[in-house]
């Protein structure tokens, strides 16, 4: 019974989540239409969390993606606004997601200061660069090109599966293909497998021939490559680009990795299992919303929930 | 009595239940409600929608844009009877596409036009800028050498100058010296400093500069100082401004030489978005898209109220 509690305690929470707000929310909550809004307003959070999950697999953390997603979206930006195609700004966009994350990797790994101090550094490097790249303005309106905001608004016509007139989003495909690509990564692969044999034991793993140094390097360029993805993906749903868009999503891509942890006997993360965190978190901000749950409330009931499911989880696991 | 009881009970729960269902919902939606002037503007908006009995949900996403369009989306869902919105309609162009979509009404409480938005309210640029100018012009009593501080990469600062152009420009015997565009990186005082330092340097002559026209409060500020500091505060320059922020009402409380400075009626723009709002709903289409809101010139006769 424990063992069940302990397992499946953050699953049962988030399905009496749901169950609460079918039951209040008649008719609105539990609908096609609904789960479709969810599913794209969580999109960007989930790209960047399923990417943080691949550092924090080896006991790392990755501070600085909410201002690699600034800075990514901001660069794109300001190359659509000096007349660039829309591919130029977005492979740009994603370059640098990927050079930003190889430096927090050699400074993790190679130098070998901690992630936390490390990414601290990046995280005010990458939000003055933002700053620094689009000189503190917002940039929007006709400097955005319609191809790249008009991504956001589309997505896969649904009426073939009996839902007219509903559309699977393009940004929350995006997010599926990042998931469906991370969890190969992890769950099949021996990269992966050997990134949670330096989550295990980092010196045992050494010793058993891991090269742990480039693999930490590697895992942070992934990790930077996601925020900038994710970057991407939120300037293309505002229409526009601004020096601290990002700087919320760092802290909720750890919330959701930490909720996923709860979920998986060793407390390891796992892609799947920070999907549901992720999901958590984007149907309490849904479903609070529509209850008219004031913004602060809704903010102190999300961190408690948090804490709750990873107390929770802590508690039962020291009854082993 | 048993029965009348019931039946009193009963018909009180119907005028409840009716009550609650006949009540609009109205969501408000911003990223900037730690900003003072959007707290003002939600504070008189809900001051008014508690006197017509609206349900309010006053939204606040921290700063995050595209959360306003996830909860706008949310609020569609939920099919509340009209949107009020706080932010630059050309960044939530898919939240307003969504409303637009299920006939839901949004509104603008200083947002910026936009074909999707019923109506915008917020202050008149054009007027304030006039009137400051003026101002200068007839405490000038019509002549004399004007120093501009403008801002033409910003469209809603840029229009304040296009009318004080106008404005010095209808009389004969003023004359703009200079027109300058401070550098506001640094929030536009010091650099607005600077620039009219060297304008003093080179206008010597006491009584060479008539006045200082600024077409925000920040180049005022920074023109009294070095107005203040070259020792020159009592040769008349005249200086106003646009914003009436708390350090420019301190300068104007103090009777030096910035003299006036015009003050939005943010309770009042928030007042006017609920009556557009009540209009909106009534289904009424509302003919003007951005409903100006009258502003105060603030002056050290009334700087205190």
């Amino acid at each position: 019974m424990i063992r069940i509690l302990k397992l499946y305690g953050t699953l049962i929470g988030f399905a009496l989540i749901i169950v609460l707000f079918s039951v209040l929310l008649p008719g609105t909550f539990l609908t096609s239409g609904n789960l479709i809004n969810i599913s794209q307003q969580i999109s960007m959070l989930a790209v960047v969390a399923f990417t943080m999950t691949i550092v924090m697999v080896m006991n790392d953390f990755d501070l600085s993606v909410g201002s690699m997603a600034s800075l990514a979206g901001v660069t794109a930006a300001v190359l659509f606004s000096l007349g660039y195609p829309v591919y130029v700004g977005v492979a740009a966009a994603l370059l640098v997601g990927l050079l930003g994350g190889v430096f927090n990797g050699v400074l993790v790994s190679l130098v070998g200061i901690l992630p936390f101090v490390a990414t601290l550094g990046t995280l005010t490097m990458f939000s003055g660069l933002a700053f620094l790249v689009s000189g503190g303005r917002t940039i929007f309106g006709r400097d955005i090109p319609s191809e790249f905001s008009g991504f956001a608004r589309s997505g896969v016509p649904l009426d073939s599966v009996g839902l007219d007139g509903l559309k699977l989003p393009f940004l929350s495909l995006v997010a599926l293909v990042v998931l469906a690509v991370v969890w190969f990564v992890l769950e099949q692969t021996t990269y992966g497998r050997r990134l949670y044999a330096i989550g295990g034991n980092k010196e045992a793993a050494r010793l058993a021939g891991v090269r742990v140094k480039s693999l930490r390097l590697s895992a942070f360029a992934l990790t930077g490559l996601g925020a900038a993805i994710a970057g991407l993906m939120y300037s293309s749903r505002v229409a526009s680009a601004n020096p601290t868009q990002g700087s919320g999503l760092m802290l909720d891509a750890i919330a959701a990795v930490f909720l996923g942890m709860t979920m998986s006997e060793e407390g390891e993360p796992r892609v799947q299992h920070t999907l549901v965190g992720v999901l958590i978190l984007g149907v309490l901000d849904n479903g609070l919303t529509q209850l008219a749950v004031d913004s602060y409330i809704r903010e102190i009931m999300v961190g408690a929930i948090v804490i709750t499911a990873v107390a929770f989880s802590s508690i039962t696991k020291q009854g082993r | 009595m048993f029965v009348a009881g019931t039946i009193a009970r009963t018909f009180t729960a119907l005028v409840l239940f009716t009550g609650v269902a006949m009540a609009q919902n109205v969501t408000v939606v911003t990223p900037y409600l730690a900003q003072p002037g959007t707290q003002m503007y939600v504070e008189g908006f809900q001051a008014e929608a508690a006197d017509k009995g609206w349900n309010v949900n006053v939204i606040d996403t921290a700063g995050d844009v595209a959360a306003v369009i996830s909860r706008i989306e949310d609020a569609v869902t939920q099919k509340v009877d009209a949107i009020v919105i706080n932010v630059d309609p050309a960044q939530i162009a898919a939240g307003l596409e969504t409303a637009a979509a299920a006939s839901i009404p949004v509104i603008g409480m200083d947002s910026g036009a936009d074909p999707l938005v019923a109506t915008n309210v917020t202050s008149n640029g054009y007027a304030m800028a006039a009137e400051t100018a003026v101002y200068v012009a007839n405490r000038i009593e019509g002549k004399g050498r004007v120093v501009m501080f403008v801002f033409d990469a910003f469209p809603p600062v840029q229009i304040r100058g296009v009318i004080a152009d106008a404005v010095f420009g209808n009389f004969p015997d003023i004359e703009v010296i200079d027109r300058i565009t401070p550098d506001v990186q640094d929030g536009g005082i010091a650099d607005s400093r600077a620039k009219m330092e060297a304008i003093l340097a080179a206008n010597p002559e006491p009584g060479s500069i008539s006045a200082v026209w600024a077409a925000w409060d920040q180049p005022a500020l920074g023109s009294l100082q070095a107005i203040e500091d070259a020792g020159r505060a009592d040769e008349g320059i005249v200086i106003v401004g646009i914003d009436a922020n708390p350090q420019a009402r301190d300068a104007i409380a103090a009777g030096g030489n910035f003299e006036a400075s015009i003050a939005q009626d943010f309770i009042g723009i928030g007042k006017a978005t609920a009556n557009a709002v009540s209009r909106a709903i009534s289904g009424e289409e509302i003919r003007e898209k951005v409903i100006y809101v009258p502003t105060v010139l603030v002056t050290k006769s009334n700087v205190d109220k």
